[in-house]
């Protein structure tokens, strides 16, 4: 093959990869934004807290760190739950301005927590298979990469059930769209709340799991991916979920693209120019219906 | 956001201010007669607690919560140092016969900074202010970080080594890195700070601005322009914070961008005049100072976790006092629970 077309589908392919990360830390911040139009600050910190459950069962337990997803999903769930129900609905109708700084407080108080839990040095753990690489038609790809991304899929899809095949998934769509209406149907609109939140948290501990076999876990590693996910959120227009997918995508492309075409210096920096831009000319988002602007 | 807080005009009220502005000079002018020994923790304080008045511009008056005000220091930062350090200075500079072989002085310097300081937040708040609420807190943490890593990657700023300055021309025959006269220039910064906060209060752009930061359409249905009211809250704002830049950075002597121009900065200064009481008029100053003590008392049980008793208070503000700490003291801000 033509090693210029090489280079380029090998970077393509490991930005998509990527980039299908960035799109599950996103859909959960996408997903509680949708529901309760809350932006979430701490989103990075669950996370980092994912990360640091993971390297904790494998320390203790040498549990496989892809056995602590059975954990963290349902952990990061209870979480999330619990902060809805107890801390944020209690901030009342004063919502989009405190509960940004409620999170934020939370995001703090998380990563602290874990610094003084695992100290601030880096750590990883050894797995043998970690660095495994397989070439597929001359394109090298991760295993871990692969296996995050299709862990991101099986999540995609299984939130798509959800959503749409069930009867709790209806409720949610109907919070979302209009609490009010929903709660004159009955809804339970608090409890849907608390397990959006809930799930988004979940979302993110998970994309924490499958993403420690490949990065370093310290305590405000969160601190990049609440960014990221910000990003990728709005390249895709807040609230669309559909929209979270392709924008990490195109999150993921655009850093791995940059950062071999241009400078790997400034490899956060696409991505927030990018971010910057979108904010600026389509505030819905890059694939978003054209709605009323703010 | 747009409980309707009467702006009410009350002259006991404005002598009552005057009053808590004027005790709160004279305690910081008496903190190094009866702590001398602790000027390092006091100057730092001071200094934050200018820092955090001039963050209440924007984000109390204005209600624009800024989360990358760390961007605005950093450039008052980087201005003044690389302008006192004679081989520093970017190529086109030194090609002007501006920073090669002539330092320039500090306070030059630090005017500078000002300046340029004020052109960003021009061009930074003209592009960003179209987009409200979260959205705009979003751009400046984004703006904030490409800055930051243009601080990082390029040489003229030092990279990520960051810059020194090794020594500074004496201020009217003061030593700058004398703690004392650091420590007056601190005080001398909040009291900038309060005395233009408190002329902002009771003028017409006070007025316009709190009518904004209320309730942006009817502002606009009294004939005044939301934007431009940001604006020029946003200037007085990056001007001072520039400012203080200047004067922290006088203060640490080195630095890196890796402490000078990053998020956690940034949420530190917004945090201390929230948590303090955003909106108020000497908030701020009672947020960093509160926050300041709580760090010093819990340094040794929580080292570097700091951060963890901003969470906690801020927290605790958002659910139980959203006036913050002056809000505690005053009817308004326990009942309407919107002070800000």
């Amino acid at each position: 093959m033509n090693p210029d077309l090489q280079a380029f589908l090998q970077t393509l392919v490991q930005g998509l990869l990527t980039g299908g990360i960035y799109a599950l830390v996103g859909i959960g911040l996408s997903l509680i934004f949708g529901v309760m139009r809350v932006i979430n600050f701490a989103h990075g910190d669950f996370l980092a807290l994912g990360m640091f459950l993971t390297l904790f069962l494998f320390k203790t337990l040498h549990l496989d760190p892809y056995l602590s997803l059975l954990v963290a999903l349902p952990l990061g769930f209870a979480l999330g739950y619990f902060i809805q129900r107890f801390v944020l609905s209690r901030l009342g109708d004063r919502l989009a301005e405190s509960s940004m700084l409620a999170t934020l407080g939370l995001g703090l108080i998380v990563s602290n927590m874990l610094l003084l839990g695992f100290g601030a040095q880096p750590q990883t753990i050894n797995v043998p298979y970690a660095n495994n690489t397989f070439t597929l038609g001359g394109i090298q790809v991760s295993v871990a990469l692969l296996v995050a991304g299709l862990g991101t899929l099986a999540a995609i899809v299984g939130l798509n059930l959800l959503l749409y095949r069930t009867e709790l998934g209806r409720a949610i769509r109907a919070t979302a769209q209009n609490p009010l209406g929903a709660e004159l149907q009955g809804v339970n609109t608090r409890t849907i709340q608390a397990i959006v939140f809930g799930l988004g948290v979940a979302f993110a501990a998970v994309a924490g799991v499958l993403l420690l076999p490949l990065l370093y876990a310290y305590p405000t590693v969160g601190e990049t991916f609440t960014l990221k996910a910000f990003v990728v959120t709005v390249l895709g227009g807040l609230g669309n979920l559909p929209g979270a997918i392709v924008g990490g995508l195109f999150l993921g492309g655009v850093e791995s693209m940059g950062s071999y075409y241009i400078s790997n210096n400034y490899r956060d920096a696409y991505g927030l120019v990018a971010f910057l831009l979108v904010l600026l000319l389509r505030p819905e988002g890059l694939f978003g219906k054209t709605v009323k602007r703010v | 956001m747009s409980v309707a807080v009467p702006v009410k005009r009350s002259r006991a009220l404005t002598f009552g201010n005057l009053w808590i502005s004027a005790a709160i000079i004279v305690v910081l002018l008496l903190y190094p007669v009866f702590f001398g020994k602790a000027m390092n923790f006091g100057v730092s304080t001071v200094i934050f607690a200018g820092l955090a008045m001039s963050w209440n511009i924007l984000g109390g008056w204005a209600g624009q919560t800024s989360l990358g005000h760390a961007a605005l220091l950093g450039v008052g930062a980087y201005t003044m140092t690389l302008l006192a350090i004679p081989e520093r200075g970017p190529a086109w500079l030194q090609a002007l016969g501006i920073g090669h072989g002539a330092a320039i002085a500090p306070w030059w310097g630090i005017l500078a900074g000002m300046v340029i300081a004020v052109l960003l937040s021009l061009v930074w708040g003209a592009l960003t202010f179209r987009l409200q609420g979260s959205y705009f807190t979003l751009s400046s943490i984004a703006v904030a970080l490409i800055l930051r890593l243009v601080a990082i990657n390029e040489n003229f700023t030092g990279g990520s080594q960051g810059l020194f300055m090794p020594d500074l021309p004496t201020f009217f025959g003061l030593d700058l890195f004398d703690r004392k006269v650091e420590y007056g220039l601190a005080v001398g910064f909040v009291v900038l700070t309060l005395v233009i906060t408190h002329i902002i209060r009771r003028s017409r752009t006070g007025y316009a601005l709190q009518a904004v930061r209320e309730d942006e359409d009817g502002a606009r249905a009294l004939g005044i322009d939301p934007a431009r009211m940001k604006l020029i809250a946003f200037a007085i704002s990056a001007a001072l914070t520039a400012l203080g830049g200047g004067l922290y950075v006088i203060y640490l002597q080195a630095f890196e961008p890796h402490t000078l121009l990053e998020l956690p900065l940034s949420v530190q200064i917004a945090l201390m005049a929230i948590i303090g009481g955003r909106g108020s008029l000497q908030g701020p100053v009672i947020g960093a100072v509160v926050l300041a003590v709580f760090g010093e008392v819990f340094r040794n049980l929580f080292s570097s976790a700091n951060l963890l008793i901003y969470g906690v208070l801020i927290l605790a503000v958002t659910l139980f006092a959203p006036g913050g700490i002056m809000g505690l003291f005053s009817r308004k801000g326990r009942k309407l629970g919107t002070a800000r």
